[in-house]
């Protein structure tokens, strides 16, 4: 791996090998639950990948959007401190 | 199940990078809390407004963003770049204008991708290549901090990267909203 990266140095410009690119979406492939979930044996196209790359981002984002108004309700309604204590010590230890 | 990594452990990169995001994030939701005077009476705390709410939800999702992008520090070039935009919108004191650059930034990408694709929709005809999808590639550089930046590799990189962290700060998030009573 590291040959290669050397290779692509050498020549100066920012071509990137066919084959790293591949590398770089099987990857991100593993990353994906989607993909990751569906097991097939057949490869995914690179297309696929990015797509699903997309739609799994928007859907974290809307994840972080719903969770963040939930925070602030429950926020708005707690008014001890000792949750938080509570909240970081179970998140810590 | 092994028990999470403490603070003072050489842990492996991902529960320290748990570890500082955790604080970050738990340090600006207190503060965010001791902003908001308390209401005068129990009653009236249930007719705490929507558009406060909302508000407050604004500023925790930007809180959320911008721990986790300090979290990962100068190491990522999508973290500098959303440090940079934060730091930016924040210089400016108008925190929503953050979320309408984007929508503006998104809308000239958008313009400017549309020119690529159908350039790219021409090469394409011609080579024949069916595993890059231009059009995939531009949203993924519209949707990654940066990524109108990156070369393809780089963009990929920091994708992975990028969606670690998302999918840390959900979990986190998560577990704060589940520790309430």
């Amino acid at each position: 791996m590291s040959s290669r990266r050397s290779r692509s140095r050498q020549s100066g410009s920012s071509r990137i090998t066919e084959d790293q690119i591949a590398d770089l979406v099987s990857k991100l492939q593993q990353l994906i639950p989607e993909i990751r979930n569906r097991r097939s044996d057949k490869q995914v196209s690179a297309s696929k990948v990015l797509q699903e790359t997309c739609n799994y981002i928007r859907s974290l984002h809307r994840e972080v959007d719903d969770l963040s108004q939930r925070l602030s309700e429950l926020l708005a309604s707690s008014d001890t401190d000792s949750d938080q204590a509570a909240i970081i010590r179970s998140l810590l230890m | 199940m092994t028990p999470p990594a403490r603070l003072n452990a050489s842990a492996s990169s991902p529960c320290r990078l748990r570890t500082r995001f955790v604080l970050r994030f738990l340090k600006t939701l207190v503060k965010i809390k001791r902003s908001t005077p308390p209401p005068p009476s129990p009653s009236l705390s249930l007719t705490s407004s929507p558009e406060k709410i909302g508000r407050h939800s604004q500023r925790i999702k930007l809180a959320a963003y911008s721990s986790m992008a300090r979290a990962v520090g100068q190491r990522r070039a999508w973290s500098r770049a959303l440090m940079l935009k934060l730091k930016l919108s924040d210089k400016r004191k108008n925190r929503y204008r953050w979320l309408a650059a984007r929508k503006m930034k998104q809308q000239k990408t958008l313009r400017r991708g549309c020119g690529r694709i159908l350039a790219t929709k021409r090469n394409r005809s011609e080579k024949g290549s069916p595993s890059r999808s231009c059009s995939g590639v531009d949203e993924l550089r519209r949707l990654v901090p940066g990524g109108e930046a990156m070369d393809l590799g780089v963009l990929l990189e920091e994708t992975a990267h990028f969606v670690r962290c998302l999918e840390t700060q959900v979990r986190v998030m998560s577990i704060i909203a589940d520790c309430f009573p």
